[in-house]
């Protein structure tokens, strides 16, 4: 069988090509089918006599997977020749490329093919993206034949065609030739003629310029057949050399000709080759220097007047992507307890989103019975982005979606997208305009991760929602906080916020707004009432939403995050006490717990005094763990610091030199533990541990907040220390590799 | 509480995705973004373990992450516009050099497939003859059981079968088990355990830890069974044609008594084993669960119309539905169908719902149902707690809440109508 896919610049007439082809493969007793790939599903007018033709993308959009038929999309024109058009979007919306994938994905489907002897794929255009180079891969067209005339644009498309081919192919030939078409465009011959000896390849045919193509037209079918027919034929010599010209070239391709493989010019050497000669003319000589390659990554001077001036550590430093925006915005926006969520995405994106919100409420009513409601109760709905939206664009289906919840009396709607809706080009942006009073509909245009990672949807949801609720005209209430930088996914998110919740209300002062975290949308409406904002934590994400709001809002912004441990927790009370004239109640705060601690610490010293801390960690900030290891006599060998996804820079307020190694190479472990000796090793994640020479133990990412943090831990080294218990567990390590490891 | 559950269902990307997984030794390599890595491989080895503890250090990171499952190409902006190639040849070598592998699936993500990048071109000059396959459409919003099957079927599709291979008597390939089920690992051992207590050795488990070469010698065995029908019906369609092999379908995965006695029966017949032994253990487990249920029914009057709602693939609607109500007679007031694309098993539902007199529990989702207990996911049950509904959740699809089971639980066979009928019998109110 032949499969023969035509290609060349738009208007160069690859259909006509194509159908006159095709209709001389059949007269030569050959099953044709030719496919229009093209979404002006154009390419089998003629060999059907202008009837139109259902296309393959439509029949996607419009029915139902089980009642797919072949016969349904698969025309039957003139000497039966089977005739299928691709068709495709409209200009400026979806993807016409994966409109092309899934018109092969579901001919495949139906072995179209089975039954018939050539194939003609008339494909659009240049090889503008891998849609379009679909039918040139190995395993649609064996043959391919180069469309073109002599004007310079044409041989440009014809060179990038070739680049394409030799994409797939290297030097594997499939190219039959050149066919010229002709425009009668002056030198033309030649330029062709010097095209193809550059690239190597044959002038397989030449097309003259023939008013027979306007005459068919007209009559509304294929040169070929109306040559056949007699009808509408001119006279003489001309007609009878087109017939033989089509005729000649079907015979050719049927037979097996001789092929080629792509040698593609570069644009220098085209322009030489088509223009007649010589080298590129030379440029001025003068180095134009690009503007951006004065821009260095720094966050202090990229724009901070939209939200993407706001830049994840990732994204800055082009590290790779640690999940996605769509996922961060989704995480955020869920704790506006009073919106919908619109994810506009496949089920798959909103799925495993889901199970990110769900996992903490999940995790904590299985181990504490403690409800979480946003986490469990998420306010989502998902666009459901199927094959018709990928084509066609999925704007109506979220417009649509929005409308139909507006009807239901959400408070507010946050849209959300994920990467297929922004590779198709979907303004989900423009859904804010769906906003009415009292019921904002919020865009997070996310597109997945095409504008970042996961913090960067933190960011992006978190301004969002900012800039589309705060209310800036409301009064200020002086003795009033926001907080802001709870973790989401964090299961003790909740208790750390009782508890600073708990030391506020004693000091009398409100909690305007938690912003996001179980938050309404009247909560955030207030946020610029408060005089002060506490972040709960002070890494990377935490600041940048803390700048954010001192660059837009004007806010006062504390500089310490929720407190944890003993000494960072009387520094952080005696401050907020301070600021809030309530001093004597911080003061009593701290003095009910200061004997508790410097007595259990007391209890710890005889254990813990001289004993070696060795820290292999992600965590920027250790404070109130290594103070409490140095309250205990506790001696600190190594604090080893492993690069991090989210956070950057160790950062510490201790007074002691501390021997910290920044971006730690892991592998180095365990030649420093033999090295150094520690007593006792903290990780982020421990594993099981045979050795006899240490006590090994794990870190939170998120440790409680409050007076007893570091000495949880402290406590528990103690026990391990003194007992020098180990479970026997930790000995069946090689039983366990033997049966599950590979 | 219904807002996500009906549009928030697992897709084709998982149902491939866990497919492939689910071929021991393969390397499940995602052309994608990060986001779209983490979930698939934590439940990937939540259900076949390959890993002791979590340290991310452990793992590859450029590649794995962190993770022990699912490599893959953190493709970003550029990526997308430039396309992929650089990253997934990178990759690809890495894999290729470094990981013992048998068998390397390139599955694309949603975002990637739209780009049109050659994935199985470029995986063959990479890989060259070592066995792979490329998934460059794993379907957009499709149901999860349409993935399972679209990449078994490519995965069939791949494999260089030796079509003279003589058929072995009483060899049976299971199919239509997945991953995605929550119980898989305890599903599978019980599938086997029954056939091979019938006399039947099984061959292949497609998709269901079996190893590339248990998938070559797929063409020998005797018969085939499709245990979650959705999961595997088109497959077993696609191995008839191909090689004659001819199947037995549940109707619905093999949850409770009867149907459990009709898979021994009716693949029994079909490939020539012996269900005497089964169907036996089969009547001593029934004798087992009718005291417990007489002595509880002796002082309650229960499990008889206790109210139940449930959530799944339609045909485990099915199973359940004859479990709950058929034999404990016990009443449905929801249900919520979550592969309403691939519902084939749905006419069979509303006859069955019609005939247990329950015509109306169709229309009612299980969210929404009155109920003492309520089969489901995790995050179905936990969404009624958060609500402050008073019932019993039965987990029966993921995720879970997060119970390990270290004893594999199954809610099929024999094995699992007992686990099945303990979790409702201590869920009644009495």
């Amino acid at each position: 069988m032949s499969r023969i896919a035509v290609y060349g610049k738009g208007g160069i007439g690859k259909s006509t090509i194509s159908a006159n082809l095709s209709v001389s493969l059949a007269r030569q007793g050959l099953r044709v089918v030719q496919i229009g790939c093209d979404p002006k599903h154009d390419s089998t007018r003629l060999l059907m006599h202008g009837a139109p033709q259902r296309t393959v993308l439509d029949y996607i959009r419009d029915m139902s997977p089980v009642d797919y038929r072949l016969s349904d999309v698969l025309g039957r024109g003139y000497l039966g020749i089977g005739c299928v058009e691709a068709g495709g979007p409209q200009p400026g919306v979806g993807c016409a490329g994966r409109g092309i994938i899934s018109t092969f994905e579901l001919l495949n489907r139906f072995k179209f093919d089975s039954d018939c002897d050539a194939v003609i794929y008339d494909v659009l255009g240049d090889v503008v993206c891998g849609g379009f180079a679909v039918p040139i891969r190995r395993e649609y067209a064996d043959t391919i034949l180069i469309v073109t005339s002599g004007e310079f644009m044409a041989l440009y498309a014809a060179n990038n065609i070739l680049r394409g081919i030799e994409t797939f192919d290297g030097d594997r030939c499939r190219i039959a030739g050149i066919v010229q078409n002709c425009r009668d465009v002056e030198g033309e011959d030649e330029r062709v003629r010097r095209f193809a000896a550059a690239v190597g390849l044959p002038i397989f045919a030449k097309i003259p310029r023939s008013d027979a193509f306007t005459r068919a037209e007209h009559e509304r079918m294929t040169v070929m057949e109306m040559l056949a027919d007699g009808e509408g034929a001119g006279s003489g010599h001309e007609d009878a050399r087109l017939l033989e010209l089509f005729d000649s070239m079907a015979r050719r391709l049927a037979e097996g000709c001789e092929l080629h493989a792509p040698h593609p010019l570069s644009d220098s050497d085209l322009e030489a080759v088509v223009l007649g000669g010589g080298a590129p003319r030379a440029s001025s000589g003068e180095t134009v220097e690009h503007p951006s390659s004065n821009l260095a990554m720094d966050h202090s001077i990229l724009p901070k007047s939209t939200a993407s001036g706001y830049l994840s550590k990732n994204v800055i430093y082009r590290e790779p992507l640690h999940g996605c925006a769509f996922n961060g915005a989704m995480t955020t926006a869920v704790h506006l307890t009073d919106a919908v969520l619109v994810a506009h995405a496949p089920k798959s994106c909103a799925y495993i989103s889901i199970q990110n919100i769900t996992s903490s409420g999940r995790r904590t009513l299985f181990e504490r019975g403690t409800l979480l409601p946003r986490s469990l109760l998420p306010s989502v709905e998902c666009t459901e982005m199927g094959q018709p939206e990928m084509v066609f664009g999925g704007w109506e289906k979220l417009e649509s979606t929005v409308k139909r919840i507006k009807g239901e009396g959400p408070k507010a709607i946050v849209a959300i997208s994920a990467c297929p809706a922004g590779i198709i080009g979907d303004d989900t942006g423009k859904i804010a305009e769906l906003s009415e009073d009292g019921l904002p509909v919020i865009a997070v245009q996310t597109d997945g991760n095409m504008t970042g990672d996961f913090q960067q949807g933190v960011f992006a949801a978190s301004i969002a929602i900012a800039r589309a609720l705060i209310d800036r005209e409301r009064p200020k209430a002086p003795k009033s906080v926001d907080i802001i930088g709870e973790k989401a996914v964090v299961t003790n998110s909740q208790s750390n916020y009782e508890l600073i919740a708990g030391y506020l209300e004693r000091m009398g002062i409100d909690i305007a707004c938690r912003f996001l975290y179980d938050t309404t949308i009247e909560d955030v409406r207030n946020f610029a009432t408060a005089s002060l904002v506490l972040p709960a934590y002070t890494d990377f994400t935490a600041q940048t939403i803390m700048s954010f709001f001192r660059d837009e809002y004007g806010m006062e912004v504390f500089d310490r995050a929720f407190p944890i441990g003993f000494d960072e927790t009387c520094e952080w009370l005696r401050q907020i006490g301070g600021r809030f004239d309530a001093r004597e109640v911080a003061e009593e705060i701290i003095a009910q717990s200061a004997d508790a601690y410097a007595e259990a610490v007391e209890e710890l010293r005889p254990s813990l005094t001289g004993k070696r801390l060795m820290v292999f960690t992600y965590n920027c900030e250790l404070d109130w763990l290594l103070k409490t290891a140095l309250d205990c006599g506790m001696e600190i060998v190594k604090i080893c610091l492993v690069d991090y996804s989210q956070d950057m820079g160790f950062r510490t307020r201790l007074d002691v030199d501390l021997p910290v190694e920044m971006g730690y190479d892991p592998s180095k472990r365990a030649a420093d533990i033999e090295e150094l000796k520690p007593d006792v090793v903290l990780a982020n994640y421990t594993a099981p541990n045979s050795s006899s020479t240490y006590v090994s133990d794990v870190i939170p990412m998120c440790p409680d907040v409050g007076f007893g943090s570091g000495l949880a831990l402290a406590q528990r080294w103690a026990r391990r220390l003194d007992t020098a218990r180990r479970g026997l567990w930790e000995q069946d390590e090689q039983i366990y590799r033997d049966r599950y490891s590979r | 509480m219904s807002r996500y559950i009906e549009t928030v269902t697992p897709d084709s990307l998982s149902g491939a995705i866990f497919a492939m997984e689910g071929v021991e030794r393969a390397i499940v390599l995602l052309n994608g973004p990060t986001g779209c890595k983490y979930y698939h491989s934590a439940i990937s080895d939540n259900q076949l373990i390959r890993q002791s503890d979590f340290d991310p250090l452990k793992y590859p990171f450029t590649w794995y992450f962190g993770q022990p499952r699912v490599p893959c190409t953190y493709v970003d902006n550029d990526d997308y516009v430039y396309g992929g190639e650089e990253k997934l040849v990178a990759a690809l070598e890495f894999l290729r050099d470094n990981i013992s592998f048998d068998f390397i699936a390139i599955v694309n993500s949603p975002g990637m497939s739209l780009i049109g990048d050659d994935i199985a071109g470029i995986a063959g000059r990479v890989l060259g003859d070592r066995p792979h396959l490329a998934i460059e459409t794993p379907g957009f919003s499709q149901d999860v059981c349409q993935g399972h099957e679209l990449a078994a079927l490519a995965l069939l599709r791949s494999i260089g079968f030796d079509d003279s291979v003589q058929v072995v008597p009483k060899r049976v390939n299971i199919l239509g088990m997945s991953l995605s089920q929550i119980h898989h690992y305890g599903d599978v051992l019980e599938i086997r355990r029954l056939l091979e207590g019938c006399g039947l050795e099984v061959g292949c488990a497609l998709c269901a830890g079996s190893s590339l070469d248990d998938i070559r010698s797929i063409p020998s065995a005797a018969a085939n069974i499709v245990i979650y029908p959705e999961f595997g019906i088109e497959t077993a369609r696609c191995l008839e044609e191909r090689f004659g092999t001819p199947t037995y379908v549940c109707d619905g995965p093999p949850i409770g008594f009867a149907a459990t006695e009709r898979m021994l029966e009716g693949i029994c017949e079909l490939a020539g084993g012996s269900p005497e032994a089964m169907l036996e253990e089969s009547r001593t487990a029934r004798a087992r669960a009718f005291a417990f249920i007489s002595r509880v029914n002796s002082i309650s009057g229960m499990p008889n119309g206790v109210t139940y709602a449930m959530e799944g693939c339609c045909s485990e609607l099915c199973s359940y539905m004859e479990a709950l109500t058929g034999y404990l007679g016990m009443t449905l007031t929801g249900a919520t169908v979550l592969n309403p694309q691939t519902s084939q098993w749905y006419p069979l539902l509303s006859q069955m719902v019609a005939e247990y007199g329950f015509p109306e529990a169709l229309s009612v989702e299980a969210g929404e149902a009155q109920a003492d207990i309520v089969l489901g996911s995790g995050n179905t049950i936990a969404a009624l707690k958060a609500q402050r509904r008073v019932f019993v959740g039965i987990e029966t699809s993921l995720p879970t809440i997060g119970y390990y089971d270290l004893v594999p639980k199954t809610f099929l066979g024999i094995s699992g109508t007992m686990q099945l009928l303990e979790c409702v019998i201590n869920a009644l109110p009495f």
